[in-house]
């Protein structure tokens, strides 16, 4: 895949895990690659190192776990000339790493209920991003433009009222060069970003969850809230860990519709990471298929569910319940997903595959462009 | 708005514990003795003992008697304290409470001052050198007597330096009694009084010298008790998801600890302060008899020797008092601080 399209390259992950049990070798080669303005699906069973693989992506792996080694490239463009930069995240100063995080690359987690902070509003939660990752400074001349305009709208006297014009005409030249603004001010936009932000993702009266503690909204609207944080930002990358297995049916579409339409919004590429392939069939428009802690297929959806080449895949797909499905027994593979601290040899799923052979069990599969646009880690794949 | 509903209804709460209290004391003087006793002593002529009964009300039926006591306490007859030349409890409690107030606010800022930061460097450092040092430190305030704790505090800084002819700490007293002889307490605080009424810095310096080591003392107990669980509590934060997220913001460590965690973390820390208040109260019994503090813990053990009921009764009424109100304001503190109890 040519680079020049990729905002993230991830090669030969590892993450482990140092538990008194053992070491778990939580992620053990993953292989990802997102292109530009993308929605990649990241599938695969419970366990199988979705979660440990997004908070990789933001050196959110917290001890006992470690990132062992690999790369992770992301490939930052620059907001005004487009410029591209390469960055290998991991070989990041950690102070540089805390303007990627939120600002970047932001992520949205799995639990509505325990994520938001309990004891601060919504509001100061979402601006906290604002002020720390924007400059702020136009904002601020808005704002200020902002309400001059609107006590134009009252009764003024007509001295009063031409020294406001002249005010926001001086305002309005600042805004080619805006000025440091002072702390005050840009709290005040910063609010006023989150509140749009509020808006942007369809938040119900938005300025009164402003004011709100999380306990105090519905998970459909802290999740929104959720979204809201990490979208404030203007990220190049959005994670969506599970973002909607918390929510009921209808919530869940919302929230998935939310996305769709913010991403042509926003432009941002998102990983959605999740265990069920009928989110990724309506969201997503590329597929990478996790097993063990190890990438195993990438490839467009449509490609995926069509052709499936990597028989855990092709096992994953028929196990999926359908509309009219006359099967009594759903197929299952068989076996049971390998302890983590003594993995198998080799190709990690070899004692589950019906195809396996001995080089399997010997040398670990790479992940191969097996035809053009389908990357699979296999010894023998299926077509 | 909801706050105001809040505290009234804590308010409305504590009334029937302020209550339970008063009842339980008076009850309690039956049981112990004859309650004439809180108005007599060795030196009262027997002739006069049936007068001192019909004036108190002791040979009313129990339920008029019950009655009285409450009217008396709320009118602030709390009984004459027979081992202080017969002084009415409510006098000598306002005279004595200032000191003790003094000696106790000294500990709890030396407890809140280093329990919490100890606290939060301890559970930062989890399992590293520094955290191993606060744990034992902590192990030892909380299994050490206080007794013990204060006669080899005073004896290391104050004997042995005094015997060596080093500069010492002062070994008991609030003030060099030889240099300021009788001192005209205003508010009883000496270090208001020397500092706002009479401008005296020396002697401002000169209480604080006196101040630190039974305060330290008394306070110990309490720093190693807020350590412990500022310590567990702040663990347990930094596990929760919402730490998570607010790393993954971009926070640098230092807000996602002090603004985001901390905060969190105070909430049950908060519960062991208010309670610790109330047993600093009642530590100061020890601390002030071994430093010769001349407050209400020092007056209490005096009245417990010569049975003193009315002087024992207050000073249980004042520390349960005391106990409500600290309750009360750890409910107030915690309203403050989690959003979510103000509705529950
Ligand atoms: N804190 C931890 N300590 C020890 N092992 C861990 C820890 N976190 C994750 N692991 C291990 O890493 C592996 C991958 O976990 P991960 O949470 O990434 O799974 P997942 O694919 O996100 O699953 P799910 O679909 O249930 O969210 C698991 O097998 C688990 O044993
Ligand atoms: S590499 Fe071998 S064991 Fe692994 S999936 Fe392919 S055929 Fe099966
Ligand atoms: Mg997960």
């Amino acid at each position: 895949m040519a680079t020049e399209e990729l905002v993230l390259k991830i090669t030969g992950l590892k993450t482990n895990f140092y538990t008194y049990e053992g070491v778990v070798l939580a992620l053990d080669g993953v292989e990802l690659f997102l292109r530009r303005g993308d929605t990649m699906g990241l599938v695969g069973e419970t366990g199988c190192g979705k979660s440990v693989t997004a908070r990789s992506i933001l050196r959110l792996v917290e001890p006992p776990g470690k990132i062992e080694e690999g790369e992770i490239i992301f490939f930052d463009s620059d907001d005004r000339s487009g410029k591209i930069t390469p960055i290998d995240l991991l070989q990041l100063h950690p102070e540089e790493m805390l303007h990627v995080r939120g600002k970047r690359i932001s992520i949205v987690f799995q639990d509505p209920a325990t994520f938001p902070n309990p004891v601060f509003r919504i509001g100061t939660q979402i601006a906290e991003s604002v002020l720390l990752h924007q400059d702020l400074s136009r904002e601020v001349v808005e704002m200020k433009i902002g309400e001059m305009r609107n006590s134009l709208t009252g009764d003024l006297p007509e001295e009063r009222r031409s020294q406001v014009v002249e005010k926001i005409r001086y305002y309005e030249q600042q805004l080619d060069e805006p000025p440091e603004p002072d702390d005050k001010d840009k709290k005040k936009a910063a609010q006023i970003v989150a509140e749009e932000m509020l808006k942007l993702v369809k938040m119900p009266s938005p300025s009164s969850v402003m004011m709100q503690y999380p306990h105090e909204l519905s998970g459909g609207m802290r999740q929104r809230a959720l979204i809201a944080m990490a979208l404030v930002c203007n990220p190049e990358i959005l994670i969506c860990d599970e973002a909607t297995t918390a929510l009921d049916v209808t919530v869940q579409a919302q929230v998935l519709n939310l996305l769709n339409e913010l991403k042509k919004e926003i432009g941002a590429s998102i990983i959605i990471i999740t265990h069920d392939m009928g989110v990724v069939a309506e969201t997503c428009n590329w597929v990478s298929v996790m097993y063990a802690g190890t990438t195993v297929e990438s490839c467009a959806t449509v490609d995926l569910f069509a052709n499936p080449v990597h028989p855990y895949t092709a096992g994953l797909l028929t196990a999926v319940p359908k509309l009219h499905d006359t099967r009594e027994r759903f197929p299952q593979i068989r076996g049971t997903v390998p302890n983590l601290i003594t993995p198998p040899s080799g190709c990690r799923f070899h004692p589950r595959c019906d195809y396996c052979t001995e080089i399997c069990k010997k040398e670990k599969p790479e992940l191969k462009e097996h035809r053009p646009g389908h990357w699979v880690a296999c010894h023998n794949p299926l077509s | 708005m909801k706050l105001r509903d809040f505290i009234l209804r804590r308010l409305i709460l504590a009334i029937p514990v302020v209550f339970g209290v008063m009842t339980m004391t008076w009850f309690l003087s039956y049981i112990i003795g004859n309650p004439v006793a809180m108005y007599i002593n060795t030196n009262t002529p027997a002739s006069a003992i049936p007068a001192i009964r019909r004036a108190h009300g002791f040979d009313e039926p129990l339920y008029v008697q019950y009655f009285l006591y409450l009217s008396g306490l709320f009118q602030g007859d709390w009984g004459i304290s027979t081992s202080t030349s017969f002084r009415p409890v409510t006098e000598i409690i306002l005279l004595k409470f200032p000191a003790t107030i003094e000696l106790s606010m000294i500990a709890m800022i030396f407890a809140i001052v280093l329990g919490i930061p100890l606290g939060i460097l301890s559970a930062t450092h989890k399992d590293q050198k520094i955290d191993h040092i606060m744990r034992i430190f902590a192990l030892a305030g909380v299994s050490m007597p206080i007794f013990w704790f204060a006669l080899m505090l005073k004896h290391v800084l104050y004997f042995q330096l005094a015997i060596a002819g080093l500069p010492h700490l002062p070994g008991g007293e609030r003030y060099t009694l030889i240099r300021y002889l009788s001192f005209k307490y205003t508010t009883g605080f000496l270090l208001i009084d020397s500092l706002f009424f009479y401008g005296d810095f020396t002697l401002f310096v000169d209480a604080l010298l006196h101040l630190a080591m039974p305060g330290f003392c008394l306070g110990y107990l309490t720093i190693a008790i807020i350590t412990r669980m500022m310590r567990s509590s702040m663990l347990e934060v930094l596990r929760e998801d919402y730490i998570t997220l607010a790393r993954s913001k971009g926070l640098t460590e230092r807000v996602v600890i002090y603004r985001h965690a901390l905060r969190n973390a105070m909430i049950p820390t908060v519960t062991v302060i208010g309670l610790a208040f109330g047993s600093l109260i009642t530590g100061a019994v020890l601390t002030e008899t071994i430093f010769n503090w001349p407050g209400l813990g020092k007056w209490a053990v005096r009245a417990i020797f010569s049975s003193d009921l009315a002087a024992i009764n207050g000073f249980t009424l004042l520390v349960a008092f005391i106990f409500v109100t600290a309750n009360l304001v750890v409910d107030l503190i915690y309203g403050v601080l989690d959003p979510r109890i103000r509705f529950g």
